[in-house]
């Protein structure tokens, strides 16, 4: 199936794959309700943005008590909104942290590949989001891992 | 001939066992289930409480998707006595029904605080459907709603309560709310939302009787004013359905004492959920964990085994999250153990808490409170319990969190959690979508 490789390398932090994401999900263009998250690191000197990895086990899926998480066409789990009855343990079940609560309608949300055909890697301009047939990875770990330490030095400094 | 499966008890650990059957078997074979009610979701219950979905929308199978799964049903009959020895359960009217295997997946049942008035009419407890049912029927706008016991049961249907435009107060004998879910930091947190949104909370108060006063309820303390209400909904814990084991040679301390397989000392017995004594994925020792995600993730595994798999459980990790008035609180692991090293921070002025729990290296508890509507508090739920299931040793990011626990995901992606975490599955496979379970006869 394809996912979303991300190569945080290229990210510039200019953050329209978070405003595509949220036209696309929502309707309106709101990074608050964005299923893909730009952080930064180093003191924002680097971006990376992160979002669900459609991992094989769906902890959100599987905990979800009526059945209200499904896979949809393009493989990713998808929340059935007519289902979802807003619960929260989807929220605390995902252990990636990617699984959202919109307090306006109540329902949980979460990324599903826009059915196939993902916003985010459409608007980002340098590459640094594709849409690929590869296998799901710990995509920004190691960058991560590189620049925070940076941020860690100062702190040991002090 | 086919293998004979029984399940006795229709909740989640009974549900996910089925299901989990039909997806992994390679022979066809006959499954009958026993359960007292319907099958329906507890979890969803306050949904329905307040009105915003149907009561259809509670089960979890109709009758018509329980046999298109071939499923034998014995709808509103109880397990009475089971005979391991000659493989034969009695229900409670005389019915004997022979298996191959069978998982007791009985659940659990509301208690009552021990007082006089308990059980008098206008007393409610809140955990079945037919229970549920009754608190809908007997709340309307303007009513005073005494809810007794601070716990997780009790904050689960708190804003249903309030959205049926009833006054509510929540007393307590323990010296603070959430007893078993926050510690007394996070409690005065919550404590204090709570009464900012009208809720009145009176904490150390022992209840000593409740009255008939007209057509209200007059509840009686050991100390202190009485109260008049007129509903009273008693949330004052659950006990584990096990008595109509006795005798029958099955293994029992808080539960059933069960294996990595979920086994009970009877190999063809198991049991799953509520009413299963089995791994506990910190500790590594023995716990009743009578939490929904602990009943899945056992019903499937029991599901698979029952159906000629080797699946082994890895253990359960106690998980909990409440909203109260759009406040979240929730909390993982080893949250209130003594002898791990704790890190807090608290930020008053956002209603923000956090607690991290180490054992050397590893996040072995957390407690996390925010306001709903807080990217912060989002984000982080599902890391702390991702940092915590992984065990992912957090080396120079500990000391980070130590200087800044708000900062979870900065230590979460740096740790490379998200590697460790990938080839995680409970069933050694990808799961299924919930629409997806073959018929395998």
């Amino acid at each position: 199936m394809n996912v979303l490789k991300l190569t945080p390398e290229r990210c510039t932090g200019c953050l329209r794959c978070e405003i595509a994401c949220s036209y696309v999900q929502t309707g309106a263009y709101q990074p608050a309700k964005s299923v893909i998250r730009v952080s930064p690191f180093e003191g924002h000197t680097s971006y990376a943005p992160y979002t669900c990895t459609q991992c094989a086990e769906g902890w959100c899926m599987t905990a979800c008590p009526v059945g209200a998480i499904t896979i949809n066409g393009a493989g990713a789990k998808d929340v059935v909104d007519d289902l979802c009855v807003g619960c929260k343990l989807c929220t605390i079940a995902c252990p990636y942290g990617t699984m959202f609560y919109d307090t306006s309608t109540r329902k949980a949300f979460k990324c599903n590949l826009c059915g196939g055909d993902p916003a985010c890697a459409h608007a980002c301009p340098t590459a640094a989001i594709e849409y690929e047939d590869v296998a799901t990875a710990d995509w920004i770990g190691d960058f991560a891992r590189e620049r925070v330490s940076h941020v860690l030095a100062l702190e040991g400094a002090r | 001939m086919p293998a004979r499966h029984l399940i006795i008890g229709g909740g989640t650990a009974g549900m996910n066992a089925m299901r989990t059957i039909r997806e992994e078997e390679r022979e066809p074979s006959e499954i009958t289930l026993v359960s007292a009610e319907r099958p329906y979701s507890r979890m969803v219950l306050p949904y329905y409480l307040d009105r915003s979905i149907a009561e259809s929308h509670v089960f979890t199978a109709t009758a018509a998707h329980l046999a298109r799964w071939k499923v034998k049903t014995l709808i509103g009959r109880r397990a009475a006595a089971l005979d391991p020895q000659a493989n034969v359960c009695t229900l409670d009217d005389g019915t004997r029904v022979e298996y191959d295997d069978c998982l007791i997946a009985t659940g659990s049942s509301a208690v009552r605080a021990p007082v006089p008035g308990a059980d008098g009419r206008g007393v409610h407890s809140f955990w079945t459907l037919a229970e549920a049912r009754r608190v809908l029927d007997s709340v309307s706008p303007g009513s005073h709603v005494v809810m007794v016991g601070a716990g997780f049961i009790s904050f689960t249907i708190l804003n249903s309560i309030l959205a049926l435009g009833a006054k509510l107060t929540i007393v307590e004998l323990a010296p603070r709310i959430l007893p078993r879910m926050v510690d007394a930091v996070g409690a005065e947190v919550v404590e204090s939302w709570l009464k900012a949104h009208g809720v009145t909370v009176r904490t150390d108060v022992k209840l000593a009787s409740i009255q008939d006063a007209k057509d209200r309820k007059r509840l009686k303390f050991s100390a202190g004013p009485d109260l008049l209400a007129d509903v009273v909904i008693m949330a004052t814990g659950i006990r584990t359905n096990l008595d109509w084991l006795e005798g029958s040679g099955v293994a029992v301390q808080q539960g059933v004492v069960v294996d990595e397989h979920l086994r009970s000392n009877v190999p063809n017995v198991y049991a799953a959920g509520d009413v299963a004594q089995g791994r506990d994925l910190i500790s590594g020792g023995l716990a009743v964990h009578a939490i929904e995600p602990t009943a899945q993730e056992h019903g499937r595994v029991v599901g698979a085994n029952m159906a000629g798999r080797d699946v082994r459980y890895r253990g359960s990790l106690i998980i909990n999250i409440v909203e109260v008035c759009h406040l979240d609180a929730a909390s993982f692991g080893a949250w209130d153990d003594a002898h791990a090293e704790a890190m807090a921070g608290l930020k008053k002025d956002r209603n923000a808490y956090r607690k991290l729990l180490f054992t050397g290296e590893r996040l072995t508890g957390a407690i996390i409170i925010g306001r709903s509507n807080d990217i912060w508090t989002t984000n982080d739920v599902g890391m702390l319990k991702g940092l915590v299931q992984s065990a992912q040793p957090l080396g120079r990011y500990k000391e980070h969190l130590r200087r800044n626990p708000f900062d979870v995901k900065t230590a979460f992606i740096a740790a490379k959690t998200t590697s460790t975490l990938l080839p995680e599955t409970v069933l050694g496979r990808p799961s299924k979508a919930p629409g997806d379970s073959p018929v395998a006869v």
